[in-house]
């Protein structure tokens, strides 16, 4: 009885857990995109299919066992190893071949609207917009933002070691090499913030490697573009101005770009619109003044390995300052 | 249970064969040179104990009766402090006073005075001061005079006793005879903080802040050099910042370096900006040339010796340079050096005018 019981309760403890993993921003049964619900179908309908399998091999070996006991003819049998063993499962997995095979040169068309190159860190991830004749690309970090109902193209590649980019909620995965430039290309559906995540162990910060993709409707997402084309406001507040000199003064310009300051840096992510951000060090932190003055003063307590130094010898008023000051670079 | 038989032939064979590889073995360490005199490497773990030990019972066997020690008077003290200052305290300090980084490289160590005169009776000090001690570099008294010994035995009862750095400095008369004054560094620095010899870095492009933290450092040994780290332990910590005051507010002379290789010097300036790097940080954002205010704890560059930029970019690179509280800014700009990358940036550096960290400009 007492085992029963504490059967019981680990069901109930588990099944919440499970079921959360169905739905939220990082879920490959809540689709949000055209290639998503694809892959979603094709797992429902192989889910049902297993189950109408696993009930039909039970039901043929209880009734070989327990029902029809020594009374099948070698004929009826053969017929049954060869049409079960062989023909059926030819055809299911011919069909479910063909319906994939099928879809896979939609999934790999080529991006018609923006085109993107993501580039995989350690352990961040560098993002290029390349508007349609474009010189040189819009520099971006750790957030991928989309339009929506327009197939995006997005080129991948690695700087030191493979990674894999996926968003479960839009797509497939696709690996990223050092050296080489893979492709995807994705095709959101619905606007909304859903999350990605690096799939191939690249170290020890892997499990901190993910991005927000923001899916925005085409006219906004234009307009999203166009503000990040332009250089990063001023400061708007004697904190941020403070916060500016900071920067300037500290040596972070040599690994970070702001655009329209001497920081110029291309080692670590571009800064020009950081406080626009959903999150910060890919994913793993809120855009927030506490995260951010958390993450500067001493990033590798936070994510380990990260290549970002300590500034723990900086003041507490002026991380705070200089917190101000990314915060408001919108 | 019977012992077996000890055959006399067999044990003289063994015993004559024991000594001949025991010979063998001996004159392999000693005309082969396999024995390690290094003094890094120090001795066999125990090795140190037993000589030790030896040497306190030696000294308790053959030092004088307590009771022919003769009066130890202050005067006698007063000579002895003075040779004391002159002979002694270049190995074993003086009260008040720390030991260089050169005193404590020593093996055996020489413990610093006011350890050394431990609870030995001043009969055993006369010993030990006289007669020297074999194999630890303690020199026997120059002369073979007994008398004249005691004045230092009368003065190391007083360290025994306790005296202070103020005692000491009263007693010898001497203010500075160990801290060196500000021409001890110029001695290699130059009179204004430059110099021609491509191995001594120029001082005078050097904020006060910067040379502060890394002379204090040098004194911690939080950075490695056995030249700089002596030469920061011989001076007081209080000398060290004025000395560095006095460096930093030299203004630099000199103009840019003309008949430089231009293409090295492009390819630094290139790397400097991180020009589409990737992989290393732009090194102007902290060292200029820089058109915001650059925090003075980074040290200026510019005009700096090129040869002495390389060395240290190459330690920086190797993961082998201390300094201040910034040094792990640097230790992972320089991760990625490459031998003609730090070729480059030190020809481009050199080659720029001399200058402060925020005087620091493109060359015409």
């Amino acid at each position: 009885m007492r085992r029963r019981t504490w059967q019981r309760r680990g069901a109930s403890l588990l099944l919440p857990g499970l079921l959360a993993g169905c739905s939220g921003v990082q879920s490959i049964l809540a689709p949000a995109g055209t290639d998503a619900a694809f892959l979603s179908n094709l797992f429902w309908v192989m889910l049902a299919g297993a189950v109408v399998l696993w009930f039909f091999m039970n039901g043929l070996m209880v009734y070989v066992w327990r029902v029809n006991v020594g009374h099948m003819s070698s004929r009826k049998a053969e017929a049954l190893i060869i049409g079960g063993g062989i023909v059926f499962p030819t055809v299911v997995i011919g069909v479910l071949l063909s319906v994939a095979l099928n879809a896979m040169p939609d999934m790999r068309a080529e991006g018609t609207g923006t085109r993107l190159k993501v580039t995989g860190e350690q352990w961040w991830w560098r993002v290029e917009y390349w508007p349609e004749g474009a010189e040189a690309p819009i520099v971006s970090a750790n957030e991928i933002v989309l339009p929506a109902n327009s197939r995006s193209e997005i080129g991948l590649t690695a700087d030191k070691v493979i990674h894999s980019f996926w968003v479960p909620a839009l797509g497939g995965k696709t690996d990223m090499f050092p050296g080489r430039e893979t492709r995807m290309s994705l095709e959101p559906l619905k606007p909304g913030t859903y999350r990605g995540q690096c799939t191939e162990f690249c170290g020890e910060s892997h499990a901190w490697m993910a991005f927000n993709t923001v899916v925005l409707p085409q006219d906004e997402y234009d307009a999203w573009l166009d503000a990040q084309a332009e250089p990063a406001a001023a400061p708007a507040s004697e904190s941020a101005e403070r916060g500016q000199a900071v920067f300037l003064s500290e040596g972070c310009g040599a690994c970070h770009a702001v655009r329209g300051t001497a920081a110029a840096g291309k080692v670590g992510p571009d800064l020009t619109h950081l406080g626009a951000r959903t999150s910060l060090a890919a994913g793993t932190l809120p855009m927030t003044q506490d995260a951010l003055v958390r993450w500067v003063r001493d990033a590798k307590a936070v994510k380990p390995g990260a290549e970002m130094p300590a500034y723990d010898h900086l003041t507490e008023d002026e991380l705070s300052d200089l917190a101000a000051y990314l915060e408001g670079l919108t | 249970m019977k012992r077996p038989d000890l055959d006399p032939e067999t044990v003289a064979w063994t015993l004559g064969g024991l000594a001949v590889a025991g010979a063998i073995v001996g004159a392999a360490v000693v005309f082969l040179g396999l024995y390690n005199v290094s003094a890094k490497v120090g001795h066999f773990p125990g090795v140190g104990s037993v000589l030790h030990t030896t040497f306190r019972n030696s000294v308790d066997l053959r030092a004088m009766s307590v009771d022919d020690v003769p009066e130890l008077t202050d005067e006698m003290a007063a000579l002895g402090a003075k040779h004391f200052d002159a002979a002694c305290a270049d190995c074993h300090s003086a009260p008040g006073r720390g030991r260089t980084a050169t005193m404590r490289a020593m093996s055996p160590l020489p413990p610093h005075i006011t350890q050394a005169v431990g609870h030995w009776n001043p009969a055993e000090l006369h010993w030990i001061v006289r007669e020297g001690v074999k194999m630890s570099g303690m020199p026997h008294w120059p002369a073979d005079r007994d008398e004249e010994v005691w004045p230092v035995v009368a003065f190391l009862t007083r360290v025994q006793e306790g005296m202070d750095g103020a005692a000491y400095t009263e007693m010898t008369g001497m203010e500075k005879t160990a801290a060196r004054d500000f021409a001890y560094c110029t001695s290699c620095h130059g009179e204004r903080g430059a110099t021609d010899n491509p191995h001594i870095p120029r001082l005078d492009i050097l904020s006060r802040a910067y040379m502060t933290e890394a002379l204090s450092a040098y004194r911690r040994g939080a950075r490695d050099s056995g030249i700089m780290e002596h030469a920061a332990t011989e001076v007081t910590p209080a000398a060290l910042a004025e000395y560095a005051e006095r460096f930093a507010g030299f203004a630099p002379e000199g103009g840019s370096v003309n008949g430089a290789d231009g293409d090295l010097v492009a390819r630094g300036r290139a790397l400097s900006r991180a020009e589409d790097s990737t992989r290393v940080p732009a090194c102007a954002a902290c060292h200029g040339p820089w058109p915001d205010q650059l925090d003075e704890a980074f040290p200026s560059l510019a005009g700096q010796n090129q040869s002495y930029l390389g060395q240290q970019l190459t330690l920086w690179r190797d993961g082998q340079r201390g300094g201040g509280r910034v040094r792990e800014l640097m230790h992972l700009a320089a991760e990625e050096l490459t031998d003609a990358d730090i070729e480059a940036l030190a020809a481009y550096y050199a080659s720029l005018a001399p200058a402060t960290l925020n005087e620091t400009a493109e060359a015409e």
